[in-house]
């Protein structure tokens, strides 16, 4: 009888003090069982600027910040569904706005502080909620309430119902014991929270729940990290994770450089594009210890073909604005070249505002149109564009089809991609003068007035809501048609502006915004990507294939663009 | 002397600020932002973008930004901060200054040890078989571009099965303390940065001394010193050579401010940690106050390189004297 109760007690406190989470099920993926110690080496292509997540939109401190901190849930690496990370559980209720979740027992911060509600309650109010911080979420957390029930459990009550919330979650949660004085809940102005931890920051500062802590910072040069012991995930056969005892990034901007460094054993790992892939592939082939792997991948931006329909030519607005005209142009984008000769094969057709492998997908491919010159030729012709003395096509004024193609002329798949389209144009009358613009200023100059045509690329996510701005008529990123955006922030977007198609896909998103059963939400958003494709609203022309090297001397590598909070696979890497 | 130097400092402030005026508005007239593209990631609104300009008051009138730049720097000796880093522009400057003073004094002084040497040698020796090879190595390091250099040597490394691709260490050393085997991982790597930055300057530099020395050959008071008996060696060194290095002394106070604009897309390429790329990324993402607080540096150090040149030349020829 004694005996059972001692038992019954440690087994209660065993439960108080670590309740892991066992990562498994990834046999799929290539995963084994790995072995603990060593190092592995990564790039960044870019110095971090803050190691305070929400102090920066910021790729390498995005990307550092995966390894040290967690957010409530995570996406499962194989399927992109949400499990859970620091939260253990959750609930849904009162009409989908108040969202209950229940956190796991026991965790530590890296430097042994109990990780608890209050974490929770600070992250989001006073980091992600704050208008002034840099890397914040504002506006997706405008009016939601965010209260602690009690040590182990947070609340969420929100204005109205939002779908997407959960994948708010995400995000990581930073400790209050640490950050507490730059906060407003400390007295401070609520722009002061950027300054928490700067690059030059003590790292011992730097405190987290993830699976990494932070070592040193050579200025511009590497970010070391080590293994967190604190950490609370395992693998199938208990070894706690991660495997691997460091973790290092060395500051490489270069891609060439990266390229190098890879080859000559300084990196572990490397992600690439389809343009290093013949150079790597044949050198893995012809036996150097390296494995170049790729995976259909979720994230990662494809490019789209738009064109500007509030164009400053009245004549060419108007062309622009016609479906007609789209279509025709689509016929002659010549999808299936460009993914052989630009991706090197490794790109597939793309869907419409979604990824391909995303349970969101509706298959569009048949609405893409076929490649097919002549039937391009003969749509431009129906439109009553008839070709001149030179071949180049007439606008009803007289005047040449002439307009600018803008494009990224630092990125070699843009380039590349906006060579083909023109001379494909040029054969069907149409005249593009290519113009290249730094691929860090694209979206700046389709934002604004002076382009014609432009070649763009926005990230894909594994919920359509979370791209709101981007396709719904009248938001911040809806581009191609400026009309359309609100005169005022904060108004509603100018309808008498729509084309009836983009009424209808207003109607559409507003619709799912407020619907939260997931097949009503399906069927919605398969509405809206038949719209989007038969319109042509923009031309998407392909989805990159994510490629990937790794020394034969780590195991269990799955791909990982790195900046996507929620996704991260490293904790199962291993040296062999 | 003593005027004449006060002269130079009191004439350098309004440049300076002219020099000021001119890139404030330079950069301004670059298109885009970086604010625009944070709007690509799904946690940023439009209003962030509007909280952030506020911020770094760029909502307000340019004239009104550099005003207050400028106010900052006479008040209270501040040079602004990063956007990006939200950190003063003046802490991480130092932060990359260490190497880029090494890498910068180390190839100055291995162009200099090499360039003057082979320029008289190639000036005495015009026929010799050595002389035309030098040159020949003079012409390919002119005419090729350093970051092809750079790349070429990378290449080469690879094919040998080398690891020194690039940086200044092996990536286990880049954080270690100072030890005998950090020094030797180092000396590793800087062969191919000095070889690469120090190519084409040794080629220019042995180009011109070797110009000067034939220039002055030809004159009269060297056949004068040959025809009063003196020793061969004598000539050259106390009439030709003496003469001929003043020219380079003024070259020398021009490649002061290579020290942050020169080699940037070698440094890029090598994967250097020096204020070259961290110039380029800033100019690049607008980041207006890293970019003004350089290029001044820069034009400060093209002044001081040009007084401190001009009092060396001085110094070393006693023709020369300012009033």
């Amino acid at each position: 009888m004694k005996k059972t109760l001692w038992l019954l007690a440690a087994l209660a406190s065993g439960v108080a003090l670590a309740q892991t989470k066992t990562v498994t099920g990834y046999d799929s993926l290539g995963v084994v069982i790995g072995k603990p110690g060593g190092t592995l080496t990564l790039a960044l292509s870019s110095a971090p600027q803050t190691f305070f997540y929400y102090g920066a939109i910021d790729n390498a401190g995005s990307t550092i910040a995966n390894q040290l901190f967690e957010g409530l849930i995570e996406y499962n690496l194989a399927n992109y569904k949400i499990e859970p990370a620091l939260a253990t559980s959750w609930t849904i209720t009162g009409g989908s706005k108040i969202y209950t979740f229940k956190l796991r027992q026991g965790v530590k911060w890296s430097d042994g502080q109990p990780f608890t509600a209050d974490d929770v309650v600070f992250t989001y109010t006073q980091a992600v909620a704050n208008p002034e911080a840099k890397g914040g979420d504002p506006g997706n957390f405008a009016g939601v309430k965010v209260e602690k029930v009690d040590a182990s459990t947070v609340r969420f009550t929100l204005p109205k119902p939002a779908p997407a919330f959960i994948q708010y979650m995400r995000l990581p949660i930073l400790p209050k014991h640490k950050l507490l004085s730059f906060s407003q809940e400390a007295g401070k102005p609520a722009a002061e929270i950027n300054n928490a931890w700067p690059t030059n920051v003590d790292p011992k500062e730097v405190v987290g729940t993830g699976a990494f802590r932070l070592v040193s910072y050579t200025p511009g040069q590497k970010v070391t990290l080590e293994r967190n012991p604190n950490y609370w995930k395992k693998d199938a056969a208990g070894t706690p994770l991660p495997y691997l005892d460091r973790l290092e990034y060395l500051v490489i901007p270069d891609s060439q450089a990266q390229v190098a460094q890879f080859l000559a054993g300084n990196l572990g790992q490397l992600n690439i594009t389809g343009t290093d892939f013949p150079t790597l592939k044949q050198r893995e082939v012809s036996g150097a210890p390296i494995r170049v792997v790729q995976f259909r991948a979720l994230f990662g931006s494809p490019p789209h073909l738009a064109f500007n329909y509030d164009d400053k030519n009245p004549e060419l607005a108007k062309l622009f604005k016609e479906t007609g005209f789209r279509l025709a142009i689509q016929s002659a984008v010549n999808r299936k070249r460009i993914i052989d000769d630009v991706y090197n094969g490794l790109a597939e057709l793309p869907g419409n505002g979604v990824a391909p492998i995303s349970e969101w997908y509706y298959n569009t491919t048949k609405l893409l149109g076929d490649f097919d010159l002549k039937a391009a030729s003969a749509a431009l012709d129906k439109l009553g564009l008839k070709r001149g003395p030179d071949g180049i096509r007439l606008l009803p004024s007289g005047k040449p089809l002439e307009f600018t193609l803008t494009y990224g002329s630092n990125s070699s798949t843009f380039s590349a991609i906006a060579t083909i389209i023109q001379n494909d144009l040029k054969s069907i009358g149409v005249k593009a003068d290519l113009q290249g613009v730094l691929t860090s200023n694209l979206l700046s100059t389709g934002r604004g007035k002076d382009w014609d045509a432009i070649i763009l690329g926005f990230g894909d996510q594994p919920d359509p809501e979370l791209r709101t701005p981007i396709w719904k008529p009248g938001g911040a990123l809806y581009y191609w048609h400026q009309s359309t955006m609100p005169l005022k922030e904060g108004d509603p977007p100018q309808f008498n502006n729509f084309l009836p198609w983009e009424k209808e896909i207003y109607d559409i998103w507003d619709k799912a915004a407020s619907t939260t059963n997931f097949t009503e939400r399906k069927a919605l958003y398969d509405r809206w990507q038949a719209i989007f494709a038969r319109q042509a609203m923009v031309i998407m022309i392909a989805k990159a294939n994510a490629v990937g090297a790794v020394s034969t001397k780590y195991g269990n590598y799955i791909y990982d663009l790195g900046v996507i909070p929620g996704y991260y696979p490293v904790p199962l890497m291993y040296q062999k | 002397m003593w005027v004449f130097l006060l002269k130079r400092v009191l004439i350098a402030i309004p440049t300076l600020l002219l020099i000021s005026v001119l890139v404030f508005a330079v950069i301004q007239l670059q298109p885009g932002g970086f604010l625009e593209n944070m709007l690509d990631d799904p946690r940023v609104s439009r209003q962030t973008v509007e909280h952030i300009r506020a911020q770094y008051g760029l909502d307000q009138p340019v004239w009104a930004q550099y005003l207050n730049w400028l106010k900052n720097i006479v008040l209270h000796g501040d040079f602004g901060f990063s956007f990006l880093n939200n950190r003063p522009v003046s802490g991480l400057i130092w932060e990359r200054m260490g190497w880029t003073v090494l890498l910068a004094v180390l190839t100055i002084l291995a162009t200099w040890a090499i360039a003057i040497p082979l320029g008289i040698y190639t000036a005495i020796h015009r026929r010799g078989l050595a002389a035309t090879l030098a040159n020949l190595v003079g012409y390919f390091g002119l005419a090729t571009p350093d970051f092809l250099v750079a790349l070429l040597l990378i290449y080469a490394v690879l094919s040998l099965g080398g690891t020194n691709v690039g940086g200044l260490f092996s990536p286990q050393y880049i954080d270690a303390p100072w030890s005998w085997a950090k020094l030797r991982d180092m000396l590793g790597h800087l062969w191919i940065p000095l070889i690469v930055i120090g190519l084409e300057g040794v080629a220019g530099l042995m180009r011109q001394m070797r110009a000067n020395l034939l220039d002055v050959l030809n004159q009269d008071y060297i056949r004068t010193a040959r025809s009063k008996g003196l020793a061969e060696r004598v000539v050259l060194w106390k009439h030709a050579v003496r003469n001929a290095i003043n020219p380079m002394i003024s070259i020398a106070g021009l490649s002061l401010p290579n020290l942050i604009s020169s080699t940037i897309i070698a440094s890029i390429v090598l994967n250097l940690p020096t204020i070259g790329p961290f110039l380029y990324q800033s100019l690049l993402d607008k980041d207006q106050y890293v970019v003004m607080a350089l290029l001044m540096l820069s034009a400060l150090l093209l002044m001081v390189g040009n007084l401190l040149a001009d009092l060396t030349l001085a110094w070393a020829d006693p023709r020369i004297r300012y009033e």
